[in-house]
């Protein structure tokens, strides 16, 4: 019965401005659930909530047995929910394999006097760090293993995507929450991402939801949809149970043209 | 081209001008480069002419001007620049105008340095020939290959830096008991003939093969195996602590003592580099930090201090800690404060984060001053009687001895600094640096990593606190100014912000030069000031940048690792 992510009643006010307005979501092990809707359909300060980047006005957050409301981002992150950004934001200033080492922050522990004394857990530790970074950037086959040693502000787009995702997955998270993983990607490249996202839940078990535009993409790799519009749930179900919603239809193309089509 | 080149070539005579009327090249031809051959003054004069050469030759987009004939287009300029006003200067004097009322360089002396010495009619004429020849062969660099320029300009360069560092090589040479009297001319001054052609043609070839062999030293560096490359660095790290301890018994007390002083603002440095170079902190209160190693240091271990006496003008027969009892007792001090004050600002970031430090940095003088602690820290009458560090007990204040403590700890802290940037916090400060929203979403917490920056920013530079109060012997809160943070600011950018190698230069060149400086007396602080804008100029990213390295230590085996992962997966 209970789900690995499991949102009850979710708002979210800013202002004048409802946000997020009763959200019930949920997402489990091996489910790939994507989240649509138009601009300013409240989608980034779902997964901003979620993340512990904004404290939700009322509403329940339970993940893998914790209650996640009040958590710190970092807290959040220690239990296991890793995201990516909807514009990338690497660490520029930092190499490949360093932003990857970033992502085991939370599954090691050693601290000031170890590194000060090199001593001989934290040496195992950091090879261990390096192991689980090169790992996750395998993942992605060739494109970011030969650049081990390059700053991440050199990387070519798609490979900086590759390279925030690859960051999540080096947090070892149970959660991989993709926000617009497709935004400014070739046709080609879309292509890659619906096979990678596709390996990420087979091969790593993840429960991945990702907010997109894309419809194909969507289509393309997405159990399960849900719809946002002005803050509310509009609709779930699989993607043509979504795309043949009228609200969803309304929501996106307006009122004329859902009347239009029915 | 002849008219585009004027302007470049009356700015350099300007220049050149400049220097003359504010009388450096006058008072500078007394101090001879080349012993009885050219004086410092001409030096500067030629000098200049070739900068003027060499930056007007430089070949632009718009006109394929051949750049020796641009150089000496322009250097003829700059030399008939100086030429006619060295004419008129001359008429003006002979016909009796008291040119000096306003500008009191100008003397017979100093018309005489700008023309070579050869008279009034030969002189301008020369002034125009040397320019061109000087601005054509300026030029004429450019078209050269990159190892021959190499070599010329850094043999020449040496010359020049070799020469003007007379006094203090002179010094260490003779300390060696080596005889110097090959190189330097003892009785006028300078370098010999034979030095200088020593040392062009050494330096010359040696920038020469370096140049050359660069890639090869590189690559042979880049595929030596970790275990040799290991027991080279180990041997590095020997010699340089075997040059460190020998220098203060080879240089004299005298600039063991500023040497001392460079190795307190090396611990600054460090310290600071931490908060600001790793964490990207901007803090611009870190005197606070020096001030309280300072003090606690002084409250614990002075024969005046209130926790020893209750006169101020009786004074206890010792202090209320032995100065290593108290060491560690300021250091944890220092941190608690250091967390104490970077707990309000958690939650600032960039520009308000430096208002709010330099805020802190001020609250602590007044907080000296103030009439609540001024019965405890001496307040603007100061905490006198602070013993000198141990060894010095049995010799007084020999800075020396305290050279050796300063150094020490100086090590300790650059191996804090040096171990903790690649570590796991190193790399949390790295990304907090970079963006602390995505940091903390990939699970650093950024007030612990803040807190801990400040905190062991502190407790580093709590030792020069610790070593200033043991070097003085009197604490007063004067010596705690904003200036201090400036200039602990100032070393970790001259030397290249998140670089250790690069404190300890910006430390020497910033705190050591202006007393290496001081034979030019009155242009000193001028020059220095130039200097410095120089170094940013050409270097804005700092003398030794920190280069995202590659993890040297690791690298091999990752590319092993890394090939079986590639042939693992077939993609």
């Amino acid at each position: 019965m209970s789900h690995l992510l499991e949102l009850g009643g979710i708002s979210k006010r800013f202002g004048g401005v409802q946000a997020v307005d009763d959200v019930d979501f949920h997402a489990d092990l091996g489910e790939i659930v994507g989240v649509i809707g138009p601009n300013g359909a409240g989608k980034t300060t779902l997964f901003n909530i979620v993340t512990g980047f904004y404290r939700p006005d009322s509403g329940s957050i339970h993940f893998d047995g914790h209650n996640l409301v009040g958590f710190k981002p970092n807290q959040v992150a220690r239990v296991g929910i890793a995201r990516t950004f909807q514009a990338v934001r690497l660490f520029a200033n930092m190499t490949v394999i360093e932003n990857a080492m970033v992502g085991q922050h939370t599954r090691t522990k050693s601290g000031v006097f170890g590194a000060i004394l090199n001593s001989r857990r934290t040496t195992a530790e950091e090879r261990r760090i390096v192991d689980s970074a090169i790992n996750a950037l395998a993942f992605f086959g060739d494109s970011l293993t030969p650049r081990l040693n390059q700053l991440a502000s050199e990387l070519a787009y798609a490979d900086r995507r590759r390279l925030e995702i690859a960051r999540a997955m080096a947090t070892e998270p149970k959660l991989l929450l993709l926000d617009e993983p497709a935004a400014g990607m070739n046709p080609a490249e879309k292509d890659g991402l619906i096979e990678l996202i596709s390996r990420l839940r087979d091969e790593k078990g993840y429960a991945i939801v990702l907010i997109e535009h894309d419809m194909p993409v969507i289509k393309g790799v997405c159990d399960r949809v849900a719809a946002l519009d002005y803050g509310s749930k509009i609709a779930e179900g699989t993607y043509d149970e979504v795309a043949a919603n009228r609200q969803v239809i309304e929501a996106y193309l307006g009122k004329a043209a859902s009347e239009a089509q029915s | 081209m002849i008219r585009r080149k004027l302007r470049p070539g009356v700015i350099g005579g300007a220049v050149i001008l400049y220097l003359a009327l504010i009388g450096m090249v006058e008072a500078f031809e007394d101090r001879f480069i080349i012993s009885n051959v050219i004086g410092l003054g001409t030096t500067l004069v030629l000098v200049t002419l070739i900068g003027t050469g060499y930056l007007a030759s430089k070949p632009a987009e718009e006109h394929h001007d051949p750049p020796a004939l641009a150089g000496l287009v322009t250097g003829a300029f700059a030399g008939l620049f100086i030429a006619v006003c060295v004419v008129i200067l001359e008429a003006m004097l002979s016909a009796g105008i008291q040119v000096r009322n306003v500008f009191v360089s100008v003397t017979p002396g100093l018309l005489n340095v700008l023309e070579f010495g050869a008279g009034k009619i030969l002189g301008p004429i020369l002034l125009v020939i040397v320019g061109a020849a000087l601005g054509a062969a300026a030029g004429a660099l450019r078209t050269l290959a990159v190892e021959w320029r190499g070599a010329i300009v850094y043999g020449l360069s040496m010359v020049l830096g070799i020469s003007l560092a007379e006094p203090l090589l002179v010094g260490v040479i003779d300390g060696l008991s080596i005889p110097s009297d090959w190189l330097y001319d003892a009785a006028r001054g300078g370098l010999t003939v034979t030095g200088t052609i020593i040392t062009l043609v050494a330096a010359g070839v040696g920038r020469w093969f370096w140049l050359r062999k660069r890639d090869t030293v590189v690559q042979f560096r880049a595929h030596m195996p970790d275990d040799r490359r290991r027991k080279y660095s180990r041997v590095a790290a020997g010699v340089i602590i075997g040059v460190l301890v020998a220098l203060p018994w080879i240089v004299g007390t005298f600039i063991s003592d500023v040497l001392g002083t460079v190795g307190l603002y090396v611990l600054l440095g460090l310290g600071l580099n931490i908060v600001v170079g790793y964490a990207g902190l901007l803090d611009l209160g870190y005197v606070a930090f020096f001030a309280v190693g300072a003090y606690a240091t002084g409250v614990l271990t002075s024969t005046a201090s209130f926790l020893v006496t209750s006169n101020r003008d009786q004074f206890a027969a010792h202090g209320f800690l032995n100065f290593w009892v108290a060491l560690p007792v300021v250091v944890v001090i220092a941190v608690i404060i250091g967390a104490a004050i970077g707990a309000p600002v958690l939650r600032l970031r960039g520009d308000y984060l430096a208002i709010v430090t330099l805020g802190f940095g001020e609250i602590i003088r007044t907080l000296v001053l103030s009439d609540w602690l001024a019965p405890y820290l001496g307040g603007a009458q100061g905490l006198l009687r602070v013993p000198p560090a141990p060894p010095n007990s049995w010799n007084l204040r020999d800075p020396r001895n305290l050279y050796y403590l300063i150094m020490a700890f100086g090590l300790i802290g650059a191996l804090v600094a040096y171990r903790l940037k690649d570590s796991r916090v190193g790399r949390a400060w790295a990304a907090m640096r970079e963006d602390e929203d995505v940091a903390e979403a990939m699970g650093v917490s950024v007030v612990r990593y803040k807190l801990l920056a400040f905190a062991i920013g502190a407790g580093v530079g709590s030792l020069g606190g610790v070593f200033f109060a043991a070097k003085i012997g009197s604490i007063f809160p004067n010596s705690f100014s904003l200036l201090v943070s400036i200039n602990v600011l100032s070393v970790i950018i001259l030397g290249g912000i998140g670089s250790i190698p690069g404190v300890v230069i910006g430390a020497f060149v910033l705190v050591g030069l202006p007393e290496f400086l001081r034979e030019f007396g009155e242009f000193r602080l001028l020059i220095y000031g130039a200097i410095l804008v120089g170094i940013m100029i050409l270097r804005p990213e700092g003398l030794i940048p920190n280069k995202r390295r590659l993890r040297e230590l690791h690298v091999a085996d990752q590319e092993a690792q890394m090939g079986e992962l590639v042939t693992e997966e077939p993609a």
